[in-house]
């Protein structure tokens, strides 16, 4: 037998073909849970009628189900729609950028070590023998010694199909959402590259195993850079193309961005790959920073020790779970906070955050040299960078728009020396006001 | 640290070319499943770029603001420096800390990220980043 087929290749395929389907069916449910925490936050009550009953009278105890079945009817209809192809558009390139957006975005989790280390012992408590007995093995993907590159690199990508699939639609508004999309991914890959390197001097090692082992000894990463911990959050919301930073599908002005000719399955894939980019996303952030499968910080349940197969389960849910409460936090964001503007965004990530995360990385580095990096030292060491920043804030640069412009009349804005009526001056806002201990009850 | 973690050879980038497999599998099982199984009704109207219901004028295939290549070209310096800096960094905390290595690499690479600096200097006085 060649020596590349061992325990590990076959546990790294068992891996992959198993979270390729929890990372499927997780996206198909995060659509789900984005619905429900959309229609709680806007005191609505969200999808609540599909259930698993198909329409057959004997599965009907399976109707309702909280809405449960909304994602695999969804998933069916859109199987099921016209594939719609308009006549102007570039067939070869329309067809294909769906696909080149999904492969990255489904290839990236492979290096995340989801159930940490295994003994290779399967052993049935009714069984003499165990029935594996492989030695120890890592549950990822890919035990790759430079996973962090592939993770990166493999996550760029993510943007011909974007670009593409604006360019390929012939539609005005399609080719701006893509110009945008691509002009913001690129933008916000260098803050979250600057602070992947702020953790990774640290460590000293490009391997994912070896950022877990790292936590496992010195305490969680967000606790020693809090700062690259949140350039790192808000970049990757920006990658995703979620709100705040949603401006590539922005309705008001773009009507659906890059998919707006898109129908069917092949829209479906442009969802499902930022579904798929967050989770992978949001995974690579609690590796990095959140202590990959431990549940508690400063308390080393497992650490790098080989586990059973049951270990291995707890692990990963553990895993998983920390990962779904972040999509979930990344939700409620979208969800509160209104849509930057376009340049503001452009603003916020080369003249705030990128700069942040070179001071971060030459702040670390010079730590790294002192020999000084504990905790409390490299705490120290992101309050000086906070002050810093906040001093050197008056003298970048700034944007020109966004200046008040005094009218006369304006409540907001008057002319100096002008009288101000701050009450409503409207006939029907005055008539709309309630009542004081007038109203009626309900 | 446990024997796992040691995976230098080759046969460890195996598992990517399964799930490169996959997810092409995954894209064109799609695509392809949807073309078949979904009717097909094509329609002069519905054929037309969708601009809001309004008559499209001329085609997509325009001159753009030229501000998308400067951030372009920004970005690949940046880039390029930052792939730099990761072997840089997964071996500079290995070193003796104080130690003569380490201050030579320290100012090394102090002065490789003091270039990219002044050019991003460049880059906010000629107004670059001026978004209106």
């Amino acid at each position: 037998m060649p020596t590349w087929f061992n325990a590990q290749l076959v546990t790294s395929a068992l891996t992959i073909i198993v979270m390729v389907h929890v990372i499927l069916v997780t996206c198909a449910y995060l659509v789900y849970f984005e619905r429900k925490i959309s229609a709680y936050i806007q005191d609505r009550i969200g999808p609540n009628r599909v259930g698993f009953d198909f329409g057959l009278p004997a599965l009907a105890f399976l109707k309702g189900c909280i809405g449960l079945g909304q994602s695999l009817a969804d998933g069916i209809k859109f199987v099921l729609k016209e594939d719609y192809t308009p006549a102007r558009v570039d067939k070869v390139l329309f067809t294909l950028a769906p696909a080149i957006i999904i492969v990255p975005a489904l290839i990236g989790f492979i290096i995340i070590p989801w159930g940490g280390t295994w003994s290779g012992v399967l052993h049935l408590p009714f069984m003499e023998k165990p029935i594996v007995d492989a030695g120890e093995v890592v549950v990822v993907g890919a035990n790759i010694n430079v996973g962090v590159v592939y993770l990166l690199a493999v996550a760029a990508l993510g943007v011909y199909g974007v670009t593409l699939g604006g360019w390929a639609s012939n539609n005005k508004f399609s080719f701006l959402g893509g110009l945008r999309a691509t002009a913001q991914m690129i933008s916000y890959e260098i803050p979250m590259g600057l602070s992947i390197l702020a953790v990774l001097l640290l460590v000293g090692s490009l391997g994912a195993m070896s950022i877990a082992q790292y936590q496992f000894e010195h305490g969680w990463l967000v606790f020693s850079q809090p700062l690259a911990f949140v350039l790192f959050y808000i970049c990757s919301l920006a990658e995703s193309n979620r709100a705040p930073f949603d401006n590539a599908e922005a309705e008001q002005e773009l009507v659906g961005g890059y998919h707006t000719e898109y129908s069917a399955m092949r829209f479906a894939m442009f969802f499902l790959a930022e579904y798929a980019h967050l989770v992978t996303g949001t995974a690579f952030l609690v590796l990095l920073f959140l202590g990959a499968w431990e549940p508690l910080p400063f308390v080393t349940i497992w650490g790098d020790e080989a586990t059973g197969i049951l270990g291995v389960l707890a692990k990963a849910a553990i895993f998983m779970g920390k990962v779904v409460l972040l999509v979930c936090f990344g939700m409620v964001i979208r969800w509160t906070i209104p849509r930057l503007r376009y340049d503001q965004v452009m603003m916020m990530a080369w003249s705030a955050l990128i700069p942040l995360s070179l001071l971060v990385v030459v702040a670390t580095s010079v730590m790294v040299y002192l020999g000084k990096t504990g905790m409390g030292w490299m705490l120290a060491a992101n309050g000086a960078c906070l002050v810093l920043a906040l001093l050197a804030q008056p003298f970048m640069p700034r944007a020109l728009s966004n200046r008040r412009v005094p009218l006369y009349g304006s409540r907001f804005s008057p002319v100096a020396g002008e009288a101000v009526n701050t009450a409503p001056t409207d006939a029907m806002a005055l008539e709309d006001r309630p009542v004081q201990g007038t109203a009626a009850l309900r | 640290m446990t024997t796992a973690l040691a995976a230098t050879d080759l046969g460890s980038y195996l598992p990517i070319f399964l799930i490169v497999m996959m997810a092409i599998t995954f894209a064109a099982i799609n695509i392809g499943a949807s073309l078949l199984l979904g009717p097909r009704r094509p329609g002069e109207t519905k054929g037309g770029t969708y601009e809001s219901g309004m008559n499209p004028v001329g085609t997509a295939r325009k001159r753009f603001n030229v501000r998308f290549y400067l951030i372009a070209m920004t970005f690949l310096v940046f880039d390029v420096e930052i792939i730099f800096l990761f072997p840089w960094a997964a071996t500079f905390s290995n070193l003796e800390p104080m130690g003569e290595n380490a201050a030579v690499w320290l100012a090394r690479i102090g002065f490789f990220l003091f270039t990219t600096v002044v050019m991003y200097v460049y880059g906010v006085r000629k107004g670059v980043f001026k978004f209106d």
